[in-house]
Formats: C-alpha cells, structure tokens, sequence
C-alpha cells in the first residue's frame, strides 16, 4: 500500500488495544494508540490531519468516548468516527447523538470492522475527490 | 476571586492539563471526590478557563434543599404557581443562561427531579413552575459529587442515563493523604491568606519537624480540614494544640514529638488512685497522659459524646450488616432509619462490606 490509512484507536483496556493495534497493523494500517480521551485529543491536537479513522470506546475515564466524539467532530470535521461500547444502550445512543459515523456493539467482528473502516475511508475519499 | 487550583502532585497536575484542554468544549462534567478535596475549586478552575468566564457561576447544593424547594430553586415559577407565589421568580437554569450552573452533591438529588434534569439536558428546554411554556437554556453544567454514582445506579438511587450523560468528562481528585506532595504547597497558600486577611494574627508556618507530622496525618477531611487547622493555628499559635485537636483514631501514624512542656516535666494528670474503669473509658476517648492543664481544654462533653456515639453506632451498623448478610435496606429496615442514612454513616464510619 503506497499510502497506508492512519488509525487512532483509543480503549482504556490495554489488551483490546494491543489486539487491535497487532490486526490493523498486520492488515497495513498505520496505527496509533491511546488508552482514553484526553491522550486521544492531545495527540489529535499534535497531528491535526494525520488522521484518516477514529476508533473509540466509550466508557473511559478523564474524557469519555462520547466527549471525545464531540469535540472531534467539531475541530475535525473530516474525521472519521467508529465508536464501540460494551455497556448498553446509553453511552451508544449518546454517541450517535455525538454524530459518530457507525456505532458498534462489543463483542465486535475484527473483520467486520476492518470492513467498516475501508467503507468509511472510501466515501471519505470521494466525498474528496468530487 | 476564586481559590486557585493548588498542588504539584501529578494528579493535580494532570487534572490542571485537563481543564486547560476541555474548558472550551462546554461538554458536560461530573466532578467525583471525597469531601474536602476542592470539587467546587475544579469547577470554578473550569470556569475561569472557559470563554464563559464573564457570564455568571451559578451554583446549587442538591443535598441542602428538599425536594420541592430544590425544584422552583432551579426551574424558578410563576406568580401564583403555588400558595405564597406571590410573584414571578427566576431559577438557577435562567441566572446561569450562557454561563455555569454548577450542580454540587448531584448523587442527593432525589429521582424525580433527575428526571427533570435528564429532559432539561437532552432538550436544553425548562419551564418554571406554573408556567406552559418551555424556555431555551444554554449552561454549562457541571456536576459534583462524593458518591460512588455507580453503586447508586446499582442502588437505584440514581438513574444511569443521567448518569451517563453527565459523565461525559470525568474528573476525579485524590483524597489529599494519597497526594502528600500537595500538602505543604497547600499550607503556603493558605498561610499566606490568612495571613493577609487577619494581618494581626501571629501565626507561624511549621518548621520541618511539624510539616512531616503533618505530611503524615491521614486527613480524612481532605484540604478542608487542613484550610481549617491552618486557619485555627492563626489563633491558637500553637501548632501542638491543633494537632491535639485532630480526631484521635487518625493519629496512630503520626511520630510523636516532644514538646517544650513534656520536657520540663509538667505533672501528667495520670496516677494509680484514678486507674480505674472511669479512666479506662475517659482514656479511650481523651488522651489523659497530658498536663491536667492541657487535659481541661481537650475535654468537652459535646466532642466526647460525638465520639463515644460514633463508635457504638459504627459496631452497631457493622454487627446488623454482618447479620443480614450486607444487606442495606435490610439493615436500614432494622435500625430504623433510611437508606440513605445508612449509606452515609457507612461512608463516614468506613464500614464496607468483606471484599470477596
């Protein structure tokens, strides 16, 4: 891949993280981790455009999923948001209300969101190219 | 003027980085902590960072009001709304428009009126009581609390979407004795307030012999009771004294100094004619091996009798606990008092259940 897509992926538990960075890694992504909110903003701040696809859970502490979504999508409107939580209707209900592109449940498909990150890339980039 | 945030241990710090990054954002943000530790020093740091600055900081206590006071107290109402509405009263919600209504003690707030709470957030829509029209609001809230809001959801004492869309940041301050570090940039703060507020007070900082004893006290009412012995101190000018004046059962890990007055021999007020049962139980309570001097001014009825309550009701709460199987309404249900009140004083006395 001459151009890989860049993810930040962001768990506050560090063996979700590690699996997800080992399979993006081994499918050619270029990944970046952070174990909750606010190391996620400080490094999205870092590298405004860097990034092609957020992947977020929820339930974190300092800033939650959820403020992470909000405050992304109003400093970096092209971002690409996938949001995952494992505790129930409300904090995945508060993220569509965030405006997360796609909200998945846990236990999550590796495949299956390796397969929604290309789709939301993709329209990302002919949203660009038109 | 507010108090500024004080510390340099890293979770002050990193806490600090964390207002300067979402102070902007508006999001709403739950504030956890013990009592004491300055939630309310955080929300205004919050505020004073914000671009919300110039508009008001409003600020109710959910704990201190009943129910139905605590509602016109944030909604407002309309004249003649109930018996004695005899004109039209704003609410918090309107006095905080465009700035900061800052909820303390959220995990009091009885269930109906988060109820109201959640509408007015997911809609940022109220109307005053007595009146039919919905008002647009636009505050920053910020909530505080030293509940576990968790175990109140478990409790169903608090509602989990209310929950969870308050927590969307999340800040949560040490209890001051697992930040030590903090402790002496503190008493330099304060010293030095007090000191300009009360220039005729002969106060003195605490030499380093001092500062380690105090660096060692568990402070159980975090800064607060620290600001306080502080403040004590001005008048007392003896740093000796407020220490004697610390809750006893707290003290077992300080080292003991030798003050000027025990070296100079004074006469404890201890002898074999008084070592009896009246002395084992006066002992428990006050510590009888001081000069009678001192003796007399540690002993007050009210202070012993808060103490000696405390300690049977702690052993009564536990010994109903045990028999129920941790079981609170159960317990409450016997000791005859609410829920909630034994959520409290199982919280004051430190009474948890065997960790499985």
């Amino acid at each position: 891949m001459a151009n890989p897509s860049r993810l930040l992926i962001v768990d506050d538990n560090e063996d979700i993280l590690s699996t997800f960075y080992e399979f993006f890694n081994s499918m050619g992504y270029e990944v970046k981790t952070a174990v909750d909110g606010f190391a996620a903003l400080k490094l999205l701040r870092d590298k405004s455009n860097f990034f092609d696809c957020l992947i977020t859970d929820l339930v974190m502490p300092n800033i939650s999923g959820v403020g992470l979504i909000t405050i992304v999508k109003k400093e970096y409107p092209h971002l690409k948001i996938i949001a995952m939580t494992g505790y129930g209707d409300q904090p995945g209900a508060l993220a569509s209300e965030a405006e997360a592109d796609v909200v998945l449940f846990k236990p999550i498909d590796l495949f299956k969101i390796e397969n929604t990150v290309t789709e939301l890339i993709n329209q990302k980039n002919d949203k660009q190219e038109n | 003027m507010s108090t500024p945030l004080i510390g340099v241990s890293k979770s002050i710090l990193k806490i600090k980085e964390l207002i300067n990054h979402v102070a902007n954002t508006c999001l709403n943000v739950l504030i956890t902590g013990e009592t004491g530790v300055g939630k309310e020093v955080v929300a205004q740091s919050l505020y004073a960072e914000s671009n919300r600055s110039t508009k008001n900081f409003v600020k109710i206590n959910c704990a201190a009001l009943p129910e139905t006071l605590l509602e016109s107290e944030l909604y407002g109402y309309e004249k003649g709304a109930f018996t004695g509405a005899h004109r039209k009263r704003p609410g918090k919600f309107q006095t905080a428009d465009k700035g900061v209504l800052f909820l303390d003690e959220i995990g009091d707030m009885p269930l109906a009126l988060q109820s109201k709470m959640l509408h007015v957030l997911q809609s940022g829509e109220f109307s005053p009581l007595g009146s039919d029209y919905e008002f647009k609001t636009d505050v920053w809230v910020i909530a505080a609390t030293n509940h576990d809001l968790e175990e109140s959801i478990y409790n169903k004492t608090f509602r989990e979407d209310l929950f969870y869309r308050l927590n969307i940041i999340k800040i949560d301050i040490p209890p001051l004795r697992k930040r030590k570090e903090d402790i002496a940039p503190l008493i330099e703060y304060y010293f030095r307030l007090y000191k300009s507020e009360y220039p005729d007070n002969h106060g003195s900082k605490p030499d380093s012999d001092t500062l380690a004893k105090l660096c060692n006290y568990p402070w159980p009412g975090n800064v607060r009771q620290l600001q306080n012995c502080i403040k004590k101190q001005m008048v007392l000018k003896s740093w000796e004294k407020i220490f004697d004046e610390l809750p006893r059962e707290h003290q077992e890990n300080i080292p003991h100094i030798h003050t000027d007055s025990q070296h100079n021999g004074t006469q404890p007020f201890v002898n074999h004619d008084f070592a009896n049962d009246r002395s084992g139980i006066i002992s428990e309570f006050v510590d009888l091996s001081t000069s009678s001097d001192k003796l007399f001014e540690d002993i007050s009825l009210k202070k012993i009798k808060k103490l000696a309550s405390d300690r049977v009701e702690k052993e009564v709460i536990s010994f109903v606990l045990e028999k129920v199987g941790w079981n609170r309404s159960r317990a409450a249900k016997i000791l005859k008092i609410s829920y909630k009140t034994l959520l409290y004083k199982m919280n004051e006395f430190k009474v948890h259940p065997p960790v499985k």
